[in-house]
């Protein structure tokens, strides 16, 4: 059997005996080709079979040999299986291993090049784990081709839900115009997403500047894709580079320390960004962010201004410890409106649309209408101090100093629900769709889930107070007075690592899809007791700057 | 009852029922109305009719899914036992069981038989992808180079 050519070898039958069905080919399978079915001679598992059978048999022998080829060949199917029976019958294990191994890679088939395209790309949907279709796109120049077509990306895109509306990856330049999508990759897109989730998970770019803070208390950060703003209780203002971290001014105007601040537009130009900031001078300041030009100063409060928010670029709203909150017109440099009826200090607040809700001291929330300052709701039910204030527009969230959550209708001002659960001061809100965290006193972050009114996760997060929060839908992050900052995973509750080395305290902190930003306070290794601040920016989107790394298309992309 | 006639002329008799899991014959039986004339598949052979018919033997009251995207998750990974013991078959025949699926629009057999494909290649490195189908690096070693580092982002997360 040795000497039976390659080229003849048919393809496996059954043998005899079972039910036999015809092997004529079906004349419209056309799309495989015949080659495959004829293997060529130069494999390189036939080892010595490639010398010349002159070298084993005589002429009489091969001759021989050649008349029970063609008598094969003449053979009907069945014969031919009855033959092959017979002669592999007449083999000992060895010979049959051959046999086999010859086989084996024959009776394979390269499933995704033979099948029509269409269903080799169904094939690959069913393939979640893009480790799995990189190792495939490696297997032959064929399956490259197919592993670039792009529905296969949009189909992981989809399924690893990296589509994410309210973030971007580069933040709002990625809402270009219709032209720079022309050349999105789903694939290009896919890898630099899960690129950025894998910087997340183990560890991004992280630079650490040093002492260019007031290294007593920063109150308030915030931060878009160029530039990083903090205020300070230094009565500073800085202003960062958001890429680099380095300086690109200090605001001073303020008497006293800034306590709260705001800024909105994005320095495109026609959309200057405009800060408006608050605090111990009482007086509301509003400047040119891209110039660092202050535009006006606005008196009124008669005690510091706690908390400041802004509606757009005309309207700021200001909560104070005169007990009133009051309504600017920034652009023109003007009061609006007073908005009394707190009887003690206003400590937070929050707009959505035309309402803006105030937690105070007093233990009371109010809801106003902007365009008219007046109050349409009084919250009332805490028994302590409101430190903390959600909205969306619809619910109110509050937190206090009595350890409880409130849940009120924006509507009819009711409270719908007291969440209970935190042993101290509820003083960190964060509310987005039916998902409130929480931070207390306490260390502990509680995930709510709102429709149920249940706590999903209660995570002891710090040995001290949660001083800052912020969360989005896939993580968590959480500083406290313990100095730790830490990443958690907000479907499981899990710790997924340490952000920052230990510092003496974490003062505040933002994250957005590609980055974070924190500023903390830590001791100064040559003497303990002297502070330095310290501001550390991560950055997750390591292939920002591969050249080949074109992401271009907005979130709204469709990826159903 | 429905005769169904295969690319190699054997004829297989089965309910209607069963016969219109593919919705290729079941849109033929409405367009052509009773009729006793068996009905050809020119595109399946009698092996793996009767393999298909199998199938839809066992599957014949499994309701119609309309909602086939809604379950997007769970489809990535199941298949059920009997339909794993069905697919346990050589390359060749499950080749050609995709085929008919696809010809015969049967799309839950045709779901089976692409993931078990798909479960052929999860998990496997380039070279044992090319010994599972008998593949043939076919790449320069620059080009294989080049398509390693292409690739890298995936790997070690």
């Amino acid at each position: 059997m040795d000497l039976c050519r390659a080229d003849d070898l048919s393809p496996p039958a059954t043998p005899p005996g079972s039910s036999v069905s015809s092997s004529s080919p079906s004349p419209t399978l056309l799309t495989r080709p015949p080659q495959r079915l004829r293997p060529n001679y130069s494999d390189p598992s036939l080892g010595d079979m490639l010398i010349q059978p002159s070298a084993l048999f005589s002429a009489c022998e091969l001759d021989h040999l050649q008349q029970v080829k063609a008598a094969f060949q003449q053979m009907d199917p069945q014969q031919k299986q009855y033959f092959l029976f017979e002669i592999l019958n007449c083999c000992d294990t060895q010979q049959l291993n051959f046999v086999s191994s010859y086989i084996a890679p024959r009776l394979k088939i390269d499933f995704l090049k033979e099948l029509p395209i269409e269903i080799s790309l169904y094939i690959l949907s069913f393939i979640d784990d893009p480790k799995t279709l990189a190792r495939a796109s490696r297997v032959s120049t064929f399956w490259n081709s197919l592993l670039k077509d792009e529905t296969t990306w949009k189909t992981l895109c989809h399924k690893h839900h990296y589509r994410r509306r309210n973030s971007t990856i580069n933040g709002t330049s990625l809402l270009g115009p219709p032209a720079r999508r022309l050349d999105f990759s789903y694939r290009e897109y896919f890898k630099r997403k899960f690129n950025i989730e894998a910087a997340w998970e183990n560890g991004g770019k992280v630079s650490t500047f040093l002492d260019s803070l007031d290294p007593g208390l920063v109150t308030s950060l915030q931060f878009d894709d160029d530039i990083i703003v903090a205020g300070c209780d230094n009565h500073k203002i800085e202003v960062f580079d958001a890429r680099s971290g380095t300086k690109l001014r200090t605001m001073e105007g303020h008497e006293g320390g800034v306590w709260a601040l705001q800024f909105h537009g994005s320095g495109e130009p026609g959309d200057h960004r405009i800060l408006a900031s608050g605090g111990c001078d009482r007086n509301v300041r509003v400047w040119d962010l891209d110039t660092g030009r202050l535009l006006h100063v606005m008196r009124g409060h008669t005690s510091t201004v706690r908390c400041l928010k802004l509606r757009d670029k005309n309207t700021a709203v200001t909560g104070s410890r005169d007990n009133t909150l009051r309504v600017w017109d920034i652009e023109r440099g003007v009061q609006k409106f007073v908005l009394l009826g707190h009887q003690a200090s206003v400590r937070c607040l929050e707009i959505h649309g035309n309402l803006a809700v105030s937690g105070s001291y007093d233990s009371t929330a109010r809801i106003w209408d902007l365009d008219t300052g007046r109050c349409r709701h009084v919250l009332s039910g805490h028994y302590s101090q409101i430190y903390s204030i959600a909205f969306d527009g619809d619910k109110v969230i509050t937190g206090s100093l009595d350890t409880s959550i409130r849940v009120w209708s924006a509507e009819t001002g009711q409270c719908l629900a007291t969440l209970h659960g935190h042993t101290s001061l509820v003083g960190q809100l964060q509310l987005n769709g039916h998902t409130l965290v929480s931070g207390g006193s306490d260390g502990c972050l509680r995930v709510w889930d709102l429709d149920s009114l249940e706590c999903i996760h209660r995570i002891s997060a710090h040995d001290n107070s949660v001083t800052c929060l912020q969360f989005d839908d896939r993580r968590i992050i959480s500083g406290g007075n313990d100095g730790r900052t830490k990443l958690w995973d907000i479907k499981t509750g899990r710790l997924i690592r340490h952000l920052t080395h230990p510092a003496k305290t974490v003062w505040r902190l933002q994250f957005n899809d590609t980055k974070a930003v924190i500023v903390m306070q830590r001791r100064r290794s040559t003497n303990p007791d002297e502070s330095r601040s310290a501001m550390e920016l991560h950055n997750f989107d390591l292939l920002a700057d591969d050249p080949t790394a074109t992401v271009t298309a907005d979130e709204d992309v469709d990826m159903a | 009852m429905v005769q169904l006639l295969s690319s190699d002329n054997e004829t297989f008799t089965v309910d209607k029922q069963v016969a219109e899991r593919s919705i290729l014959i079941k849109n033929m039986l409405e367009d052509v109305g009773e009729s006793d004339a068996p009905i050809p598949l020119p595109n399946v052979t009698a092996k793996i009719l009767k393999k298909v018919i199998d199938w839809c033997e066992h599957h014949r009251s499994d309701p119609v899914s309309q909602q086939e995207e809604v379950n997007d998750r769970k489809r990535l990974t199941e298949i059920d036992e009997w339909d794993q013991k069905f697919m346990e078959v050589d390359q060749e025949t499950l080749f050609e069981i995709i085929l008919a699926a696809n010809y015969l629009d049967i799309k839950p057999l045709l779901d089976i038989g692409c993931k078990t494909v798909a479960n052929m290649i999860k998990g496997k490195s380039p070279e044992e992808i090319r010994r599972t189908f008998n593949i043939v690096n076919d790449f320069t070693p620059e080009e294989e180079a080049q398509i390693r580092k292409e690739n890298e982002w995936a790997e070690d997360r």
